[in-house]
């Protein structure tokens, strides 16, 4: 019975999960700009990946394996800022201009 | 904790750093028999002596004193990622986004917190670092809001007090 209700938790948590992989995928497409885009991309790394592995932990049980998948959130908190901004920057440094939607 | 002159500070420095790596390989590996563990321990110091020689052991680097604070600064971190993370989720569904680009300034004395603070802005979503000069960030923000929330200086605040 207890098993049922562990599998529901991280369906539950991996439904969230892919709906802000969605809503990062969407951003991707719709946003005007790199700048804006980045954005979205990190909803993907930090929110999507993160309910993923949580659900990943939740499902596999608290072992060894579930200390293993607690590192990928780990190395993506230093990695993707660092591959966000490094975009940002280039951007930035070859002309961009950020710009808005709504324009005055 | 005592007064601690620099050299026994920096043996504390170097005894935690082995103490990470040899966690590190235990939990990548899982292995308990000793002929692997001695392995382990041949394979840690190896790393050990080449992050000696690429002199990544200095203080600044290597922060003994916000090591303790660090967990509680993850979770508050990561409930900072949440909350903006739902906001820009909205701004996305709903398109009313309004792309800025703001300053903020940095009151962090060494440069791991400058980088800390630079990875925290941009690790939460909605808020993108751009470019550090010394003191003052150039910050790309989705929306309003987002970009008020960052100019509070909680955040700021809250990283300065890690390094206290």
């Amino acid at each position: 019975m207890s098993y049922n209700y562990i599998e529901l938790i991280s369906l539950v948590l991996l439904a969230i999960g892919c709906f802000f992989i969605l809503s990062g995928s969407l951003g991707l497409i719709k946003l005007p700009d790199v700048f804006s885009r980045i954005h979205a991309a990190g909803l993907i790394d930090t929110l999507g990946s993160g309910f993923i592995v949580l659900a990943l932990i939740v499902y596999s049980g608290f072992s060894l394996l579930s200390l293993k998948l607690l590192l990928i959130p780990l190395f993506l908190i230093f990695t993707s800022p660092v591959t966000g901004h490094a975009i940002a920057l280039f951007a930035h440094e070859s002309g961009y201009k950020p710009k808005g939607k709504n324009k005055k | 904790m005592a007064k601690l002159n620099k050299d026994s500070l920096k043996t504390l420095s170097y005894i935690t750093y082995f103490i990470i790596l040899f966690v590190f390989w235990f939990i990548l590996s899982g292995y308990l028999k000793s002929l692997l563990l001695f392995f382990g321990l041949v394979s840690v110091l190896f790393v050990f002596w080449m992050s000696y020689r690429a002199k990544a052991l200095e203080e600044d680097s290597l922060p003994l004193k916000i090591i303790l604070r660090l967990p509680f600064y993850w979770i508050w971190l990561f409930k900072e990622i949440f909350k903006s993370g739902i906001t820009t989720t909205a701004l996305i569904w709903n398109g009313k986004y309004s792309p800025q680009l703001i300053s903020v300034k940095a009151s962090q004395k060494n440069r791991t917190g400058i980088a800390n603070y630079a990875n925290a802005i941009t690790l939460t979503p909605g808020t993108v670092t751009i470019e550090v000069d010394k003191k003052t960030f150039l910050v790309h923000a989705l929306s309003k809001k987002l970009s008020e929330d960052l100019q509070t200086d909680d955040m700021n605040k809250v990283i300065t007090d890690l390094d206290k």
